[in-house]
């Protein structure tokens, strides 16, 4: 084993490098920054990412089956509005919970019935959910002031403190560690990988794919409205456009993270370490005297290192899979030699091509909807 | 299909086939909604308000175009509203600077095709996904906006040959230069589409680019291409948004990407590539800023806006998806006769 397969082994560790990552970031900061490594700071960082941390945990569902939603900031935002808005009619503090989670539930039901039921293109459907949530909290948001309630439960749903840590931030840990426990330990969460890995395999093997799309959807939607409540209880007041721009930061959050945009890989904790990377970044950025203005920049360059760095990666990985493939079948004396930098030639055709082999969530989906001559299974997916 | 098919079968399959045309279903949406509302609102069918529709529908109706591009070859450029923004404010401080006022115009365009170039160069050459590319580039840009701008909207920068470029003055009645300038972009990318090896390429790259690569088709440069006209008319948007409203706000064109890509998908375009007509972007526009109009016209709040043109996107993918099927099952009625 040389050098190089040595270190794509390392490097190709999942969620190592996020981790890393995060590590050489608190590090900095708390030099650089007297003021980073206090309890207040860490309480502050760990409650304003809350939000982030539980979207980029529903997005990994989606992005796990090769699928996106755009729709969850705005989610997030009107989820936020309706509990406020119950809550300030005089609502039950649990009926205001429950209608910012009935919001997501809904929303990622709407989702889910466009892509799983009339096989719409997931991409165009949560743009479209997103303009409608949005607008609709611009709508509710012309009509009612939003300015909070005075509830001193309501604000304990993010500010209390049990054991000495945020109450938002037990919530958090509890719905993360579900997610978690359900991708990665339950029949349905396979079902998940298998569909994101290939979808025409996993419906020949007989997943329910309709069932399966329609679910992360739907979980990413209830997420996004319980990220809501807790958004409400933090701020307690909504404005238009409030949750502008999560999705962005969730994606982020997920890709750092190193979940695949095209499917079939991730899991939960990796894109929660991405969205505390991005908020450590924030917070620290902002205490060493940088423009916050700076952060939007940072998100998406990261973003950018974040996909070039796991495709560099993948084709590490890739050479090696090729040369244990060589030496597994030295009779194969024909197939070029990959320890010389060359890859098979699929690889390398992938490589050289880019838009081919990482179509991404966008086109897969309405590929098989709108192509007539594909197989019929596909059809019927 | 049957070599037998009579005249009158022809002509059936004539209505058939505009039936199943994609931008058909919307700009029926578009003529019953322009009936309904004739009939409802005396202030709707009157040449004044045919120039309001015709100068609000030119901004998307340029982002379209260009997203029609992109969507031909098989992408997606989600950061056609940010782009807009910093083109705009490229052109602002270049006038700013005391240059004669072409220079600021030029300037606000190339920025917006040099941005475009480089989502393009993300794309091809480090492999990005194009919508994480664009979506990366949607913040970037926005950012350095916002950093540059320090938050505050530029003006000042209205030299009086500005009026009449941005349509604020109206030398020719209601036909302003923007909508002059929005005919020749339109004629422009469909003589481009049509007649040019580009155009060509582009609907092969986005049907098939595997194939397209084995046949030495430059994918790579197509590709870039795209999204250097999709910038390119972002610039042109910014250019003309920024004499319009007379100041470049920092948050210039946020959302514009969402109105983009519908005005593309309701005029035929679709995400999997291969499809997609500058008319189409067209029809695509029109439908948006005639419900825009509708809204306006008939006193709902214009908090609505937004709402409706994510339902008026929903309800032209699933007309698509509907044609589509209709689509699928006439070719394979087809293959049965044809069989028989």
């Amino acid at each position: 084993m040389n050098v190089r397969e040595r270190l794509g082994r390392v490097a190709s560790i999942d969620g190592l490098a996020i981790a890393l990552a995060l590590a050489a970031a608190v590090i900095y900061f708390s030099f650089a920054s007297p003021f980073f490594m206090t309890g207040e700071n860490i309480r502050n960082l760990l409650i304003q990412s809350l939000f982030i941390i539980l979207l980029a945990a529903g997005m990994t569902f989606t992005l796990v089956t090769g699928g996106f939603d755009l729709s969850v900031g705005s989610v997030t935002g009107l989820s936020a509005a309706m509990t406020l808005m119950s809550l300030m009619n005089g609502a039950p503090l649990a009926a205001g919970i429950l209608a910012g989670v009935a919001t997501g539930v809904v929303a990622g039901a709407i989702n889910g019935f466009f892509i799983a039921v009339l096989k719409i293109n997931g991409f165009i459907v949560t743009l479209a959910s997103l303009s409608i949530g949005a607008g609709m909290l611009q709508v509710i948001t012309s009509q009612v002031q939003l300015t909070g309630v005075d509830s001193q439960a309501f604000a304990a749903l993010t500010k209390g403190s049990f054991l000495g840590v945020p109450t938002g931030l037990w919530i958090t840990l509890v719905i993360v560690g579900v997610l978690e426990w359900v991708l990665l330990a339950t029949p349905f969460g396979r079902g998940l990988f298998a569909l994101g890995t290939n979808r025409e395999a996993a419906f020949l093997a007989g997943t329910n794919v309709r069932r399966l799309t329609f679910s992360v959807y739907l979980i990413s939607g209830t997420v996004a409205g319980a990220a809501g409540v807790l958004l409400a209880s933090h701020l307690n007041s909504v404005q238009p456009g409030l949750g502008q721009g999560y999705e962005l930061s969730a994606i982020a959050a997920a890709v750092l993270g190193g979940i695949a945009l095209s499917g079939g890989r991730g899991s939960v904790w990796r894109s929660v370490v991405g969205a505390l990377f991005l908020a450590t970044l924030s917070q620290g950025l902002q205490l060493i005297g940088v423009d916050p203005m700076w952060f939007n920049i940072v998100t998406g360059a990261s973003i950018v290192i974040a996909v070039a760095f796991d495709r560099g990666i993948q084709r590490l990985v890739a050479v090696q899979l090729a040369s244990a493939a060589a030496k597994g079948a030295p009779a194969r004396h024909t197939a070029p030699d990959p320890s010389d930098g060359s890859v098979s030639v699929a690889e390398d055709a992938g490589q050289k091509l880019p838009a081919l082999p990482v179509p991404g969530p966008t086109a897969q989906g309405a590929g098989e909807a709108e192509s007539g001559s594909s197989l019929s299974v596909a059809r019927n997916m | 299909m049957a070599a037998s098919s009579s005249v009158a079968n022809a002509s059936a399959s004539r209505w058939g086939r505009l039936l199943q045309n994609p931008s058909s279903g919307a700009l029926a949406l578009v003529m019953v909604l322009a009936i309904a509302m004739s009939v409802a609102f005396p202030g709707f069918a009157t040449g004044v308000n045919a120039g309001n529709v015709a100068n609000q529908m030119v901004f998307v109706l340029l982002l379209a175009l260009g997203m029609t591009v992109v969507l031909i070859t098989g992408g997606i450029d989600l950061s056609v509203g940010s782009v807009m923004g910093l083109s705009a404010a490229v052109g602002a401080y270049v006038i700013l600077s005391g240059v004669p006022l072409i220079f600021g115009l030029v300037a606000a365009v190339a920025a917006g095709a040099f941005l475009g170039w480089i989502n393009g160069l993300m794309i091809t050459r480090l492999g990005l996904p194009d919508f994480i590319a664009t979506l990366a580039m949607l913040g970037v840009a926005r950012g350095l906006l916002f950093l540059w701008t320090n938050g505050v909207p530029m003006n000042g920068y209205m030299l009086p040959e500005y009026y009449v470029i941005a349509g604020l003055q109206q030398p020719f009645g209601f036909i302003t230069v923007p909508i002059l300038l929005a005919l020749v972009a339109v004629l422009a990318i469909a003589g481009m589409l049509k007649w040019t090896s580009f155009g060509r390429h582009a609907y092969g790259v986005g049907s098939n680019p595997q194939a397209a690569q084995l046949s030495s088709v430059p994918v790579t440069r197509i590709k870039v291409q795209a999204y250097v006209v999709s910038g390119l008319m972002a610039g042109l948007t910014g250019m003309l948004m920024a004499g319009r409203t007379s100041t470049v706000a920092p948050t210039m064109g946020i959302g514009y990407e969402i109105a983009a890509i519908a005005a593309a998908i309701i005029g035929g375009a679709a995400l999997t590539g291969g499809r997609g007509t500058a008319f189409g972007a067209v029809v695509g526009a029109l439908v948006l800023s005639i419900t825009a109009n509708a809204i306006n016209i008939s006193g709902v709040s214009s908090t609505w806006q937004q709402v409706v043109t994510g339902m008026v996107l929903l309800v032209a993918v699933v007309f698509d998806r509907v044609s589509s099927i209709l689509r699928d099952r006439s070719t394979r009625l087809k293959t049965r006769l044809a069989h028989t």
